[in-house]
């Protein structure tokens, strides 16, 4: 029974490596390989590349001062934080919101085998954040300290240690969100801001990081003797990665134990929150004569409430939009230092500030992802936008709109902001809109068009299109990537030749002329693949 | 009011319907049955312009639904076998949006929507999430969403499964009037009682292939529909 479960939920998060909607039938081995392939070098190359930074730059000096179990206890804890942070909320919906719960729960399964096997989705998510931060820290200090048997064990010990930790913490924090969202009335939006408000923490730290990181490499043997005094199973924590068997039999048991209660709680809690429909406040119906709207605004208001009901969509497709006012906010506070700063830092370099600008820009703006899995949102209910009298481009427009006002108007206010602290030459100024508004057309219509060319029509879960699809995640990168192709190619290429203006037209012009090119897709493949999905 | 010709479609290599005639005019009620899988939703989806077929025509009030989609659908409304809805959206949200896609004015809307709602007696929920409906209600307001924009024809694929019984009683006096007024509904259903009582034409499909058509007592004759049904089935296995 459990080996079923296993096999069907595995399936469903890695559907998309097996499935091809578009083709409706299996993947051919190779292909899966690939995509496997693909899946492992852009995590563990990407991510893993910036921890494996990190580690090398705390292992060395750490080890010279003796302080092993530091190091491991520093890692150990990131990989801890961005486990548990990646995936709290995907606990949540993995656990108590996929639409086959009901099913399942009516089927001669003990609830007991279905908790394990949503959990080994979770354990799976965690794995793969927390491994990402601990395997290069042990790899570096393997190769750093020497491969003994202690530390081979040690390391492997810790990164399984830290995989059911994270586990335990996501669950925790997974069941008391679905504590919580049952008994609130603007679930959406109240969740938003819980996530913003801890990702403002995480980037505080992460912006402090780098000056912690100094101070801690400075006075080590101080922090350590202190952590060791009053937080003493950190200590041990970072113990086990260096070998230490008294300290992994404590840790050991103590997870072990934490895993349990959890075990505990949620096996005697599932059954209640998964079939509970909730504290569903009422509200009432008052007829009032509703407002006539043409078929485009129709469509757009369709797209923004499918945008601001799900939390899930909000925040993987549209950080952008929230991040962009804070950063505006920010520029009017800071930013005159801040420009200044810069001004002096690149005096005598080929980057200037309006091209960090652009930069900053198009790194926010690539946060925006609404079209991407927009039309594998569509789902079941697919069928009613096929059938009603609205050409398929009215609704890819509305599509395309929704990312624009939500990009564009964030950007604009960014670079408002930012001239009215740093005024720059009007030329400037107004390649830096233009740059800025088809760089959010480009990315709206890049989103739409690999939506329609790989969508995934058969979710059980909102989470599959949203975060999974091959769309999004390509869609992701490419921002990513085109925003270091921006800086790089300035300074290597050598883009600083044809100056900020040159250089920025030059990619102003190619964004628009790429947005032609895939609107013309749009307009005559893209409908017609849209028609027959 | 609907002519299907020749219609033929293929899933890889099975024939879900071939070479289906079927001519339906104004003022008629046209049941479609047939067994699981025989072809009925393949047939009714290919009208709505929701499938592509292999060949064949489909035309709507004289208009082809492939060359001319969206002025064959704005005279139709279609209800599938399962109303998977805007989850997202609330009753009146949902019943606002299709008004606007079928530009029914605000007085109209509002009017419609307070006889319907009251009829079916939903109109204390249109304020509620449709997520939070059962699958009746999302049945009863796809059914309210259908009639609001008065179109002349209207297709329904099992329309009645998750009805209550006031619900079905009304939805036929419904259909009823929507014919009287001169319009035609298409509709499939595996109730063979209620196609019998309702329906002045019928059409029996088996394995994609129509096997008989025309009005109730063309096919049936002093038996019951269900006895003729159950007769075909037989003699074409």
């Amino acid at each position: 029974m459990l080996k079923l479960l296993l096999k069907k939920q595995f399936l469903e998060i890695f559907q998309v490596y097996f499935y091809d909607a578009k083709k409706n039938r299996a993947r051919s081995k190779a292909s899966t390989a690939m995509f496997f392939l693909l899946f492992i070098l852009l995590v563990f190359g990407l991510l893993g590349g910036i921890f494996t930074f990190l580690s090398a730059n705390l292992c060395a000096p750490l080890l010279a001062v003796g302080m092993d179990w530091l190091y491991f206890a520093l890692m150990g804890l990131i990989a801890v934080l961005l486990g548990a942070f990646g995936s709290v909320f995907n606990t949540y919906a993995g656990l108590y919101l996929p639409k086959d719960n009901d099913l399942l729960l009516s089927m001669p399964i003990p609830v007991s085998a279905l908790v394990t096997a949503r959990l080994s989705g979770v354990y799976l998510m965690g794995l793969l954040y927390s491994a990402v931060v601990i395997l290069p820290a042990v790899i570096v200090y393997w190769i750093t300290a020497g491969i003994t048997l202690s530390a081979v064990l040690g390391g492997l010990l810790i990164t399984f240690f830290i995989s059911v930790f994270v586990l335990t913490i996501s669950c925790v924090l997974g069941w008391i969100v679905a504590k919580i969202s049952r008994k609130l009335k603007h679930k959406s939006l109240i969740t938003v801001l819980i996530s913003l408000a801890v990702i403002g923490v995480y980037y505080f730290v992460y912006f402090k990081a780098q000056s912690m990181i100094g101070d801690l490499l400075e006075n080590a043997t101080v922090y350590g003797a202190q952590i060791k005094g009053s937080a003493y199973p950190v200590y041990l924590f970072g113990s086990v990665g260096v070998g230490d068997v008294r300290a992994t039999v404590i840790v050991c048991a103590v997870v072990a134990a934490l895993f349990l209660l959890m075990w505990l709680l949620l096996s005697r809690s599932f059954l209640q929150i998964a079939t509970s429909a909730g504290k569903s406040v009422r509200r009432e119906y008052r007829e009032a004569r509703g407002r006539q709207r043409g078929i485009d605004a129709a469509l757009l208001g369709r797209e923004f409430s499918r945008f601001t009901a799900s939390p899930t969509y909000m925040l993987n497709c549209g950080l952008g939009t929230f991040l962009m006012p804070l950063c505006a906010i920010a520029v009017l506070w800071k930013g005159r230092e801040l420009f200044s700063m810069l001004d002096a830092m690149f005096a005598e370099t080929a980057v200037s500030v309006p091209l960090l600008l652009c930069v900053v820009l198009c790194g926010l703006a690539s946060m925006n992802l609404m079209t991407a899995p927009s039309v594998s949102l569509e789902g079941k209910s697919l069928w009613l936008l096929q059938s009603l009298p609205v050409e398929a481009w009215r609704i890819f427009r509305a599509k395309i709109r929704i990312q624009l006002l939500l990009t564009g108007l964030p950007l604009f206010l960014c670079i408002v902001c930012t001239a009215a602290v740093y005024p720059l030459p009007p030329v400037q100024l107004l390649l830096l809109l233009l740059f800025a508004g088809s760089y959010a057309l480009l990315t709206a219509l890049f989103g739409l068009f690999l939506g329609v060319r790989m969508p995934i029509l058969t979710w059980t879960n909102e989470i599959v299109p949203i975060k999974q699809g091959g769309a999004v995640m390509i869609t992701l990168l490419g921002g990513f990537g085109y925003t270091i192709l921006l800086l790089l190619g300035f300074i290597l290429l050598p883009g600083w030749t044809l100056g900020f203006c040159g250089y920025i037209g030059c990619f102003a012009g190619a964004n628009l002329l790429l947005s032609v090119l895939i609107c013309l897709w749009l307009r005559k493949k893209g409908v017609a693949r849209f028609s027959a999905l | 009011m609907l002519k299907i010709e020749h219609l033929s479609k293929k899933y890889g290599e099975k024939k879900a319907v071939d070479d289906l005639n079927l001519h339906i005019t104004p003022g008629e009620i046209y049941g479609f049955i047939g067994h699981n899988g025989a072809g009925k939703t393949t047939t009714l989806k290919s009208v709505a312009g929701i499938l592509q077929f292999d060949t064949g025509e489909i035309y709507i009030d004289g208009k082809s639904i492939r060359t001319q989609p969206l002025e064959c659908k704005r005279s139709f409304a279609y209800i599938p076998d399962n109303p998977d809805l805007y989850d997202y959206m609330t009753g009146i949200r949902y019943l606002n949006f299709i008004a606007d896609i079928f530009d029914v004015s605000a007085e109209e809307r509002q009017t419609r929507i307070r006889k319907y709602g009251d009829l079916f007696e939903l109109t204390g929920d249109l304020a509620q999430p449709i997520a939070a409906y059962s699958h009746g209600m999302k049945q009863k307001l796809a059914i309210i969403s259908a009639w609001l924009h008065q179109p002349k024809l209207i297709l329904m694929d099992e329309p009645f499964v998750g009805l209550d019984p006031k619900a079905s009683h009304l939805l036929k006096g419904m259909m009823r009037e929507v014919c009287d007024a001169g319009g035609a509904i298409f509709f499939s259903t595996h109730v063979l009682e209620v196609a019998e009582k309702l329906c002045d034409k019928v059409a029996i499909i088996k394995g994609g292939k129509l096997i008989r058509s025309g009005t109730m007592e063309a096919v049936k004759g002093d038996d019951s529909l269900e006895d003729v049904f159950l007769e075909l089935e037989g003699e074409s296995c």
